[in-house]
C-alpha cells in the first residue's frame, strides 16, 4: 500500500511540476469554452436576437420598393441604413468605407417590372377563366432584379439565409400585386384586401421541436454543444504532459531502473492512470461548472446537466480512460518528447476534426462522416451529446461504450507490447 | 564473507536481435562476496550488456548466472531485493527533489516509511546533498546528479551494488565523494561490480578485474596479479597492452 501510495504521490509531483501540461489541461478548456461559447452564441444571437445591419440603396421610381424596405425594416431581423444617394456603381466601395457586410440595391424600374409581371399573369388567368377584362395594351417592362452585396469575409450561408428572408418578403410583395391587378381587372379591386389577407398573411406555421427521449424542455444551444465538446478536447490533450511523462522515464532510464527492483510495473501505470483518470475528471468538473455557475452570470446560456447522473459518470470515465489510454500508447511509441508532443497534439486536432469537436459531423461529406468513426473524440462527444442533447438511456450508450472500450483495449494493448519489446515490462 | 562466490557466470552469450555477432560470448566469471569487481573495456566490448544481464534488464541468449548469499543461491526474484543499480543515465526524476526520488524508488524497494526516512536522511547527509535536498534535481550539477543517482541505487542498503560508470563527467571533488563512500560500504560487506573508463580510478578502487573485449574476457583476476603476469606497472598499460591503441566507437 506504502508503494502505490509513494507511486501515486510521485506521479502527482510530477504532474505538479509540469506548468505547461497542466495549463494546457486547465487552462485550455476553460478558455476554449468560454470564447467559443460566446462567439457561437453571438453568432446564434446575431441571427435569431440581434438585427443585422443592412445598408439599402432604394432607386426605384415607385411605391413597391419603399414597401420592400418596410416590411425588412417591420420584420425587425434588420437594422436597415437608407442611403438611396448612393449610385449603384460605387455601391461595392461605399459596403466596405462604411463597414457594413451586406446591402441591398433595389433598381428604378422595381415597381414598374413587378407591376407588369402581375399584369401578365393577371391577363393570362383572365383569358383562360374565360372573363372580360381590360385589353388596353400597356407598356412592358421586364421582371427586375435585386442586386444582393456582401463583404467577401462573410460566409456563404449566412448571405443565402439573408437572401433567403429577403425573397420571402419578395413573395409577399408579388402575391398582393397580382391579387390587386386581377381583381382590378375585374373591376373588383375594392375586395382584394380580404383574399390577399386569405392568402399572404395566413400562411402555414412551423413549430420548432426538438427530438429528445426525455421530456426535457431544456434547448440546445451554443453552452450545450460547447461545453462538453472542448471539455472532452483538452482530456485528450494530456498527451502532451502523460505523453511526454513516458517518454522521459523511458529515455532516462527510470524505467529500467524499475525492472532491477523488487515491484510490478503495474503499480507505475496504475499510478498514472488513476493519476490521470482523476485530472479528467477535474477537468469535466472545472468546465461544467463553468457552464453552470459563470456563462449564465456573462450572459451566455447555462448549461443543464443530464438527468442520468450514474451515466454520466459512467461516460466521464470511459472517456478519461481512452485519453489516458491513448496518452499512455503514445508515450510507448514515440521516441522523443518532441514527438510525443508534436505528434500527440496534431493527432488530437486531426481526432477532434473529423470526430466533431470544430464542426458537426452532420455537415460533413459521407466519407468524413465514415472516417469520424475511427476518432475516440467522437464517441466521448456522441456519449455526452446522447446525455445532453438526447436525454438518452443506458440503451442509446451501448454503441458509445462498445467503440471506445474496444478502442482502450487497442491502446493498452500497443503500449503493452511495445514497453515489452523494449524489455520495459 | 570474503572468499564466498556470491555471483558465478557460467558461459553466457548474448546476441541481441537482428545483430550478425555476439555481444557477449563464452563469459564465465565468479564474482566474490565483499569485492569490488571492475568490468573493464573499451567502448562496445560487452560491459553494460553484462552488468543488464546481472541486474535481469535483459535476458541471456545461453549459459547461466546465479546469484547466492552465504553459499546459498537465490531466485530472480529475491535478487531484486538484494541488488542495487546505479545506471550510467540519470535514471531519476529531473523534476523532483532528492527527497522526492528516495522517496519514490526507496518505497519501490519495499522499505518501511521509517526505514525509508531514516536511510533517506543519512544518504543526504552522507553523499553531501543536505543542503539541496529540497530543490529540483534539474537545477543541479553534473557531480550532484551523480551523487542522486548513487543514493537511490543504495537506499535500500543492497548486498550487490552494480554501478556502470558512476563517475562519468563529475569534477574530482565529486569523484572522490563518489569512490570514499563507495569504499565506505564495501568495507561494510557490500559487494561492488564496477564499470568505467577511468583506469586510474578503477586501479585505485578495484579488488579484482575482468577485461572485456569485443564480448569476451581477455584476463581476469586479481589487479595486482594480473599486473605481475603481464609485467606491466599499471593498469592502463595492461588495459592498452590487451585491447590494442585502435579507436573503438
Amino acid at each position: 500500500m506504502f508503494k502505490l501510495y509513494s507511486s501515486l504521490r510521485k506521479e502527482l509531483l510530477l504532474l505538479i511540476n509540469d506548468k505547461v501540461g497542466l495549463a494546457l489541461m486547465f487552462l485550455m478548456p476553460l478558455l476554449l469554452v468560454f470564447i467559443i461559447t460566446i462567439i457561437q452564441d453571438s453568432a446564434y444571437k446575431m441571427v435569431n436576437e440581434n438585427q443585422i445591419p443592412l445598408l439599402v440603396v432604394n432607386h426605384d421610381t415607385g411605391d413597391e420598393g419603399g414597401k420592400l424596405v418596410d416590411l425588412l425594416t417591420k420584420s425587425g431581423l434588420f437594422k436597415i441604413d437608407s442611403q438611396n444617394a448612393i449610385q449603384q456603381e460605387s455601391l461595392k466601395s461605399e459596403l466596405l468605407s462604411r463597414g457594413k457586410m451586406i446591402a441591398l440595391y433595389i433598381p428604378g424600374t422595381f415597381s414598374a417590372g413587378l407591376e407588369s409581371n402581375a399584369e401578365d399573369v393577371s391577363t393570362i388567368l383572365m383569358d383562360d377563366l374565360g372573363l372580360e377584362h381590360d385589353t388596353t395594351a400597356r407598356e412592358k417592362t421586364s421582371m427586375p432584379k435585386l442586386s444582393f452585396y456582401n463583404d467577401p469575409v462573410l460566409q456563404e450561408n449566412y448571405s443565402y439565409s439573408v437572401m433567403s428572408v429577403i425573397q420571402s418578403y419578395m413573395s409577399v410583395i408579388e402575391n398582393s400585386l397580382m391579387i390587386d391587378r386581377m381583381y382590378a381587372n375585374m373591376d373588383i379591386a375594392e375586395r382584394s384586401a380580404k383574399l390577399k389577407d386569405k392568402m399572404i398573411s395566413n400562411r402555414v406555421g412551423i413549430d420548432q421541436i426538438v427530438a429528445r427521449n426525455n421530456n426535457s424542455t431544456a434547448i440546445p444551444n451554443s453552452t450545450q454543444h460547447n461545453v462538453p465538446a472542448w471539455t472532452i478536447f483538452a482530456m485528450f490533450f494530456m498527451v502532451v504532459s502523460l505523453g511526454s511523462n513516458i517518454v522521459k522515464e523511458r529515455v532516462n532510464g527510470s524505467f529500467l531502473r524499475l525492472k532491477t527492483m523488487p515491484t510490478t510495473f503495474m503499480v507505475v501505470m496504475f499510478s498514472k492512470m488513476a493519476i490521470y483518470v482523476i485530472v479528467a475528471a477535474l477537468q469535466v468538473a472545472l468546465t461544467f461548472s463553468m457552464g453552470v455557475w459563470i456563462l449564465p452570470k456573462l450572459g451566455l446560456p447555462k448549461l443543464s446537466v443530464p438527468d442520468n447522473l450514474i451515466a454520466t459518470i459512467a461516460v466521464i470515465f470511459i472517456s478519461s480512460m481512452a485519453a489516458v489510454s491513448y496518452a499512455l500508447m503514445i508515450g510507448a511509441f514515440a521516441k522523443t518528447e518532441q514527438q510525443a508532443n508534436g505528434f500527440g497534439a496534431i493527432s488530437i486536432i486531426i481526432f477532434g476534426a473529423i470526430g466533431g469537436i470544430l464542426v458537426p459531423t452532420f455537415v460533413m461529406p459521407g466519407f468524413m462522416q465514415f472516417f469520424s468513426n475511427f476518432s475516440p473524440l467522437h464517441w466521448c462527444l456522441e456519449g455526452f451529446y446522447v446525455l445532453f442533447l438526447k436525454g438518452g438511456s443506458w440503451q442509446d450508450l451501448r454503441t458509445v461504450f462498445a467503440f471506445l472500450g474496444i478502442f482502450i483495449v487497442f491502446c493498452q494493448l500497443g503500449t503493452y507490447f511495445k514497453l515489452r519489446l523494449e524489455r520495459i515490462i | 564473507m570474503a572468499g564466498q562466490v556470491c555471483i558465478a557466470i557460467r558461459d553466457v552469450y548474448k546476441r541481441y536481435k537482428s545483430a550478425q555477432e555476439d555481444s557477449l560470448s563464452d563469459v564465465s566469471l565468479d564474482i566474490m562476496q565483499s569485492d569490488v569487481f571492475g568490468l573493464l573495456g573499451p567502448n562496445g566490448a560487452g560491459k553494460t550488456t553484462l552488468i543488464s544481464i546481472l541486474c535481469g534488464i535483459i535476458p541471456v541468449s545461453s549459459g547461466d548466472v546465479q546469484f547466492f548469499h552465504n553459499n546459498k543461491p537465490y531466485s530472480d526474484h529475491e535478487r531484486k531485493s538484494r541488488i542495487g543499480f546505479v545506471p550510467q543515465e540519470y535514471a531519476f526524476y529531473q523534476e523532483l527533489t532528492p527527497r522526492q526520488n528516495l522517496d519514490y524508488f526507496g518505497a519501490m524497494y519495499n522499505l518501511s516509511k521509517i526505514k525509508l526516512e531514516e536511510r533517506r536522511e543519512h544518504l543526504l547527509e552522507v553523499l553531501g546533498l543536505e543542503k539541496a535536498a529540497d530543490k529540483k534535481v534539474g537545477t543541479f550539477s553534473g557531480g550532484m546528479k551523480r551523487r542522486v543517482n548513487l543514493a537511490i541505487g543504495i537506499i535500500h542498503e543492497p548486498e550487490i551494488l552494480f554501478l556502470d560508470e558512476p563517475t562519468v563527467g563529475v569534477d574530482v571533488q565529486s569523484r572522490n565523494a563518489i569512490i570514499r563512500y563507495l569504499q565506505q560500504i564495501n568495507e561494510a560487506g557490500t559487494t561492488i561490480i564496477y564499470t568505467s573508463h577511468h583506469m586510474s580510478e578503477a586501479e585505485e578502487f578495484c579488488k579484482n578485474i575482468a577485461l572485456i573485449d569485443h564480448g569476451r574476457v581477455i584476463a581476469a583476476g586479481g589487479l595486482q596479479h594480473l599486473k605481475a603476469v603481464h609485467e606491466v606497472d599499471n593498469l592502463q598499460t595492461l588495459f592498452i597492452n590487451l585491447t590494442g591503441e585502435e579507436y573503438r566507437d
